[in-house]
């Protein structure tokens, strides 16, 4: 007996996208060579270079990261200054171009097409702050980096993971009484759905989590405290989340390269979860005790 | 003496952006509403519109107004989109954090609910990124929204915490909306109110409607509807609203007085309001005293 369900692609209601993980998170910043350095020392190593613009992708395992050091040229997006920033996400979705013109529908705002002759396309919308949020498709078959990027020769372009980093989450810093207006944003746009307060990872508990559809990247958003709630409204992407199944030993490889972690009586590495210390002014991790291989279980 | 809950309306005064802030300051106020006409229109362009309101001191209210959002589609849904995202970055600019928009009057515009509350929707996902809230009002002539009651109706079925309602007393007093239908209208949801009054007791057309809300409308206690304003707001207190009231007054004649002197007309009705109806609250003063209020 078939079933009716085989006989056509039906979409999982929760995932209208097919929402699948990060593809890249990028950071802009007018020093590339210094937070290379940095990421370096986390286990990232550089292996290709853009064509045509002063962008270098640097890659562990399954995790892709841009550094990306040129002059913005679209208003509300990041300029490349000294402290390094989060400028964007790009998530994978089963159809970038759907899902492009269905955020738009639903209230994005779209980012004017950057790509010269011959290079990717890659649809993009405004996100917190001056970021942004990119739609990737090809990442099976095919790789962006393979039309956009120059390999570095002699390098291996798949180094792998140490102690198993993935990429687990971002954190994201959000306006006094905005965390209501921001879940609905992830909500409507990509399919994220907010987890019970009873549910926390890692060893920084505060805000709220939102979990993506695939149910193995999640946002973690935090309001301001008590006494800077009538500050100027400042939101951005703070850190990045890096999921490893064993924290004491990915703490202890990476102490061994230089990455100094927060040691204070409130927070302090533990098998839950640790906290590298800022490095150029703004760079942080965040290690969170997480499983891959769970989370597809989790699927 | 704290009257930072009410503020005034740009469209009040006559003058320059620059004069008609300072007026307001002046007179005492902490908050003012911007009109878009205000920044777009000054004589030095949008940049010195925008440092000025934010070297003011003044807090933004909100941003005044976006028309004919709702309804549309395809060309004009576009177009409308693209005039909404342009608002939103210059109320943006000017550091707000409310854009005002009024149900449409447009006789090309869908009036099918869901409809409606899907294009308030994409606003108000439009508005998050940057920070601000959407206040849909009811206007009795449109042809989307008549009152608060549809307004709250249309809100709450688009369900996105950043939209919400903005109350125009001058509808609410206008088309004779019972008070105990404020009772059904969760505070929350209430984002801004707006406060005036007019000179006549009715008003017989629509057409008479219109024309009293642009030109003929004076500040809380001048008119003759005190009794009637009086028992609003208390009605608002009552339920749980405790944002800000704008005094959106539009006055030809206000238009030919120095804006000093309107803004003092201004601060004797936050006086009023804030004083006796709020503060010392019921009963509802008499209107001989109203038109002489205790300036202290």
């Amino acid at each position: 007996m078939t079933n009716a369900m085989d006989r056509e692609t039906v979409p999982d209601p929760q995932n209208p996208l097919g929402f699948d993980g990060i593809e890249f998170i990028e950071f802009a910043t007018s020093r590339p060579q210094a937070l290379g350095g940095v990421l370096e020392t986390m286990g990232f190593r550089p292996i290709a270079r853009h064509r045509s613009r002063e962008v270098e992708l640097y890659r562990q395992g399954a995790m892709n990261i841009i550094v990306n050091a040129q002059p913005a040229d679209v208003p509300r997006t990041a300029q490349p200054v000294e402290h390094p920033v989060i400028s964007a996400i790009a998530v994978r979705v089963r159809d970038a171009d759907h899902a492009f013109r269905r955020a738009l529908d639903l209230g994005a705002w779209e980012i004017p097409v950057r790509a010269r002759a011959m290079e990717l396309n890659i649809p993009a919308i405004h996100g917190v702050g001056e970021s942004l949020i990119y739609f990737v498709d090809r990442y099976d078959k095919f790789s962006i980096y393979d039309v956009d990027f120059n390999a570095i020769p002699t390098v291996d372009p798949h180094p792998p993971a140490m102690n198993g980093l993935h990429f687990f989450g971002v954190v994201q810093y959000v306006g006094a009484d905005r965390t209501a207006d921001w879940v609905e944003f992830y909500s409507r746009i990509f399919g994220f759905t907010a987890l019970p307060n009873k549910v926390r990872f890692g060893i920084m508990p505060k805000g709220l989590l939102l979990q993506s559809p695939c149910r193995n990247f999640y946002l973690q958003l935090i309001e301001p405290d008590e006494n800077a709630r009538f500050a100027p409204m400042e939101e951005n992407l703070q850190r990045i989340g890096l999921g490893t199944p064993d924290v004491v030993a990915a703490v202890a490889t990476l102490e061994k390269r230089g990455v100094e972690f927060v040691t204070s009586e409130q927070v302090h590495s533990s098998d839950r979860g640790a906290l590298t210390k800022a490095s150029l002014g703004s760079v942080m991790f965040e290690l969170v005790k997480s499983d891959p291989t769970d989370q597809a279980v989790a699927k | 003496m704290n009257y930072s809950d009410f503020g005034m309306d740009t469209a009040s005064l006559a003058g320059s952006l620059e004069s008609k802030l300072a007026a307001i300051r002046q007179a005492g106020f902490s908050q003012v509403m911007i009109s878009a006409t205000e920044v777009v229109g000054h004589p030095q362009g949008t940049q010195a519109a925008i440092r000025a309101i934010r070297d003011s001191g003044l807090r933004v209210t909100g941003f005044e107004a976006l028309h004919d959002f709702e309804g549309l589609d395809g060309q004009l849904h576009a177009y409308k989109v693209a005039v909404a995202k342009s608002m939103l970055s210059v109320c943006h600019d000017i550091d707000g954090r409310l854009v005002l928009v009024e149900a449409s009057t447009s006789t090309h515009a869908d009036t099918d609910p869901a409809k409606i509350a899907r294009d308030l929707a994409k606003l108000a996902v439009l508005a998050v990124p940057l920070g601000i809230r959407i206040a849909y009002k009811g206007l009795s002539w449109s042809r989307t929204a008549k009152d608060f009651r549809v307004a709250a109706d249309i809100v709450f079925r688009a369900n996105c915490p950043n939209l919400g309602l903005a109350i125009d007393a001058f509808d609410v007093l206008a088309s004779g909306v019972p008070l105990d239908d404020l009772d059904a209208v969760d505070p929350e949801q209430i984002f801004l109110v707006q406060l005036s009054d007019y000179m006549w007791q009715e008003i017989r057309s629509t057409e008479e409607a219109t024309a009293t809300a642009t030109h003929f409308r004076v500040f809380p206690g001048e008119g003759a509807h005190s009794d009637a304003l009086a028992g609003f707001v208390t009605r608002l207190d009552a339920i749980g609203y405790y944002g800000d009231y704008s005094f959106d007054v539009y006055n030809d004649d206000y238009l030919q007085m120095p804006p000093d002197v309107v803004a003092a007309r201004a601060l004797r009705a936050a006086e009023w309001l804030g004083e006796t109806v709020l503060r010392r609250a019921l009963p509802v003063p008499n209107i001989e005293r109203l038109r002489r209020p205790a300036i202290s």
